[in-house]
């Protein structure tokens, strides 16, 4: 039997120590969540003082706009495209670090560093590489490939390559994920394959694949819900451009909230994208479980 | 064996080529800001600069209000950092030892909201800020990021970690919860309170989207939505702004350096567990 | 008090703390701050206004302008304006007088003009056997067509005779000379007509026949550079890029002209204007620093620096502009030029550009973009 303090003292501690976390959190995420349904019902311009009840106006407008609809286009188009190749790289590189390697912390630091940069810094970079007389044109002509094209104002070209610099930043953020599920796998199972003889690339696909489904769903999640709201390298590279190419659903939230300042419109939207992100991960989790087979 | 060593030499190839694809950008972006050409662009592209000059880190200083921005970044992290890992851990701990009624409720809470995507809370939360004049201030940069559910979340993780037992003989000799939390636990959790100061320190050192919308005035930025607010004006000027970006990028490379194992240990516990 | 302005270089950066200076020396009663805005001006004014913390006095861009005006988030300055007679409001050019008067009441006054005129490479042209500027749309192609080539013979053209860009206000002094309008004057949305579809279809005729280029092609960030580094012989731009010139490329031989004339000579004049908000605490302070400002001393010093063209006609004759061989022109250019003030909401900007982009970057047929997207604006019509 152990020692316990009064309930009456644990209430008191307890309530004391969440105080100060709940009044934040209630104020700044609670309450805004709740918030975000209503002000959506409104006409809400902070320039003009009448606001007006307008109802499900705002998610009618919505579907009839066709940037939106482009946008809820572009953002499926971007996850579909950054999700699978995310995880597979950076299981691979996971994969890569564990093995027996001199220097192991220096690559694994290499990998790293773009989770680590700020999405500014990183999409500035990108800009340099990805206008026409940049660093991945003079590459490709080098390699002999006649390449011409000013990746961020292509129409064809501004979200693959957005999608590629997304892939290259955060891939070496999961890898870290991947390798601590690597280090769970007990060297024995390993140990059997070599014995009958299996190649490196037998044991990834037979051993390490199945062994990390649990870490492989918890990357899938995060980075679907980063992908589904990426903003930040939109907002420094492209601006949405050219022709709303790269126009995703956070920046058409944006877009609408800051710059048109129609909060009632934005917040429409906002919700929209949320219910959406919220069916894709239910179904994940009901589809693709993290502990099948 | 023969195999073997072929299979090692396609192993290493392939780890150089995604090295040089994983860093190579930073060393031409820290070529070009020793650069004294402002003509970034001429082919050949070399990893030497032409006219090598240390012009671009003394005028990043002179040319940008990059000192306030420093000072603004440095402040908001340090306040929110600091904020993060103590609060995480009370509540973690309020969590994870203490039995009152509604824990599993107001648990269940915390762990909802973070299923709700943050872009959500973009209009609300300024609406909000906005009725308590807090636009534009330090307190509208920093009060929303002082405590994080994740954190919370990651502590208690930890603190059920650690056996009962322990704390037994301090409870029967009547100490305080308080006493506790901060003379028994907090100093066992070394490394998980470091994961939480480390990844809340990059996370707001890199926040962009929320000073976007709070920040309207230049000496309100912070480091990365200056750089960004100039990405537009200095284009002609590519040296400057690789200049400035490298040193952005200098504190979170040098944390990560430093305490790279706690960084391991924090997706670890986070990811898995999660 | 609070001033603010955007800050689009160090020139500008100068002049505005000159022209502070000498307010400051003539009325040192007046207490004020400036806080310039560097980077999405627009929306960062937008929210100022919306959360009560606008600064008193700031720099509406003129083509945002009537969004604002309809907002009615503006201080009208009828009555503060009859405290100062030497104000003297017909003083200015009567296009920009009026520039930011809504329902009978004004809002604002036009601090300063510039409009698109030709700046063209001297030396590219005589190279060329070119003796003067184009003056008409044919000619600026068949000139264009003869200054782009390969000067250097490696197979790669590297130099162009002209330069364009996707977006909507270079399009417009070709529009404005094929008597088309974004938006008529009885209200009716006009980008899809005949008219304004023919003169987009010429500009951009010009860069898919290979005799223009873009500033982006060129990793430039705008005209201003790619005309700097010799890689283009014609140019349409304001009064902005001489300084620039000057300043970063010194050793460049170029001239001025009034832009080839289509069907009638038109070009596009920018003003911006100094307004107070609604929701000052300070109107008599902030009005004594319009009335400085966009009084005839205040412009005379801010026009001086040659970055902008006064609106007043005063300033015009005092600072010599007429007899300045540069300068005439753009005072030239003003008595034919129409506003770039658009009576819609600040959307309709970005779908006018997405247009422009769609036509540019993926070959859409520029009739069926335009006439699509003149439905679209229609949605933003303001009142």
């Amino acid at each position: 039997m152990r020692f316990k303090k009064p309930k009456h003292e644990q209430r008191f501690w307890a309530y004391t120590f969440l105080a100060f976390p709940l009044l934040l959190l209630s104020v700044f995420v609670f309450f805004p969540i709740a918030f975000a349904f209503v002000v959506s019902f409104y006409d809400w311009n902070l320039l003009i003082p009448d606001k007006p009840f307008v109802g499900l106006s705002n998610y009618i407008e919505l579907f009839k706009d066709e940037v939106f609809v482009k946008a809820i286009k572009n953002t499926i188009v971007y996850t579909i495209g950054v999700v699978p190749v995310q995880t597979f790289l950076s299981l691979f590189l996971a994969f890569i670090m564990n093995q027996k390697l001199r220097g192991r912390a220096f690559f694994r630091t290499a990998f790293y560093i773009p989770a680590i940069t700020s999405s500014v810094v990183t999409s500035i970079i990108f800009v340099w590489i990805y206008s026409k007389p940049g660093l991945l044109n003079y590459l490709l002509n080098s390699a002999g490939a006649e390449s011409n094209i000013d990746w961020l104002t292509n129409p064809s070209t501004v979200l693959p390559a957005i999608m590629m610099l997304n892939i290259w930043t955060t891939s070496g953020y999961f890898m870290v994920s991947f390798l601590a599920g690597l280090q769970n796998i007990t060297a024995s199972l390993y140990e059997a394959a070599k014995i009958d003889g299996a190649s490196q690339w037998k044991q990834f696909w037979k051993i390490t694949v199945p062994m990390v489904r649990p870490v492989t769903y918890f990357v899938v999640v995060m980075s679907l819900i980063g992908c589904f709201q990426v903003f930040d390298q939109i907002f420094v590279m492209s601006s949405g451009g050219p022709d709303n190419a790269s126009t995703t659903m956070s920046y058409f939230v944006y877009q609408n909230s800051f710059k048109y300042f129609r909060f009632g419109f934005g917040a429409a939207s906002a919700v929209v994208l949320a219910l959406m992100i919220f069916t894709v991960t239910a179904m994940q989790k009901k589809y693709f479980p993290p502990e099948a087979y | 064996m023969k195999k073997l060593k072929v299979q090692k030499i396609i192993f290493l190839v392939i780890l150089g080529i995604m090295t040089l694809i994983y860093i190579g950008p930073f060393l031409f972006s820290l070529s070009i800001s020793f650069s004294g050409d402002k003509n970034v662009f001429d082919w050949p592209i070399k990893l030497l600069p032409n006219a090598p000059t240390l012009e671009n880190y003394q005028n990043v200083w002179s040319d940008l209000p990059f000192g306030k921005w420093l000072f603004n970044s440095v402040l908001i992290t340090t306040i929110q950092t600091i904020s993060n890992v103590f609060f995480a851990a009370l509540a973690g701990f309020t969590f994870a030892r203490l039995t009152f009624p509604g824990r599993k409720i107001i648990f269940t809470l915390l762990l909802s909201s973070l299923m709700i995507p943050g872009i959500i809370l973009l209009v609300p939360k300024f609406i909000v800020l906005n009725e308590l004049s807090m636009i534009n201030s330090y307190s509208g940069l920093i009060l929303p990021g002082l405590v994080g559910v994740t954190n919370i979340f990651l502590m208690k993780q930890f603190f059920e970690t650690i056996p009962k037992d322990l704390e037994q003989a301090a409870l029967i000799d009547g100490c305080s919860y308080f006493r506790l939390f901060w003379q028994i636990f907090i100093p066992i959790s070394k490394p998980a309170l470091a994961a939480v100061a480390i990844y809340t320190f990059q996370g707001s050192w890199n926040e962009f989207l929320w000073p976007v919308i709070v920040s309207y005035t230049e000496d309100m930025y912070t480091l990365p939505l200056g750089m960004a607010s100039l990405r537009h004006e200095l284009l002609t000027d590519w040296p400057l702004l690789m200049a400035g970006t490298i040193l952005i990028s200098l504190p979170t490379l040098a944390i990560f350096i430093i305490f790279q194992r706690y960084f391991v240990q924090g997706v670890a516990s986070s990811g898995l567990k999660g | 008090m609070r001033f603010s302005s955007w800050q689009s270089s160090p020139t500008e950066e100068r002049i505005v703390n000159a022209s502070l200076d000498s307010f400051s020396t003539k009325h040192p009663n007046v207490v004020f701050d400036y806080q310039p805005i560097p980077g999405n001006y627009p929306e960062k004014i937008q929210l100022m206004l919306g959360t009560g913390n606008a600064p008193d006095v700031f720099w509406l861009k003129g083509d945002t302008s009537p969004a604002y005006l309809a907002f009615d988030v503006l201080q009208p300055l009828d009555s503060v304006m009859t405290t100062s007679p030497e104000f003297d409001i017909d003083d200015f050019f009567p296009v920009f007088k009026d520039a930011f008067k809504h329902k009978g009441k004004y809002y604002g006054f036009a601090k300063d003009f510039n409009s698109y005129v030709l700046f063209y490479n001297e030396d590219m042209l005589k190279a060329a056997g070119l003796t003067g500027p184009p003056s008409t749309w044919e000619e600026l192609k068949s000139y264009s067509k003869k200054l782009t080539k390969d000067t250097d013979g490696d197979g790669k053209i590297d130099q162009y005779g002209f330069i364009v860009e996707p977006s909507i206000d270079m399009v417009l002094p070709f529009a404005f000379q094929n008597n088309a309008e974004i938006i008529s004057k009885d209200g009716n949305v006009t980008i899809g007509s005949p008219e304004f579809v023919e003169a987009v279809e010429f500009f951009i005729s010009l860069y898919k026949e290979g005799m223009a280029t873009m500033p982006t092609d060129m990793g430039a960030g705008w005209n201003g550079d790619v005309f700097g580094r010799k890689q283009v012989a014609m140019a349409y731009s304001g009064a902005w890029m001489i300084p620039y010139l000057k300043e970063s490329y010194p050793d460049i031989n170029y001239k001025i002209a009034e832009l080839p004339v289509g069907k009638i000579k038109s070009t596009v004049a920018f003003t911006n204007a100094y307004v107070i908000p609604k929701q000052t605490q300070h109107l008599s302070d902030a009005w004594q620093l319009v009335n400085y400002l966009a009084g005839k001393e205040g412009m005379r010093i801010w026009t001086s620096s040659k970055i902008a063209l006064p609106t007043r006609k005063s300033v015009a004759l005092e600072n010599n502009f007429y007899q300045d061989p540069v300068f005439s022109i753009f005072l030239k250019s003003a008595e034919y030029a129409k506003l770039y003030q658009v009576n819609l909401q600040e959307r309709w900007f970005d779908d006018t550009q997405a247009a422009m982009q769609a036509i540019f970057y993926k070959d859409a047929q520029v009739a069926p973009t335009f006439e699509k997207l003149a439905k679209r604006l229609e949605r933003y019509k303001i009142n």
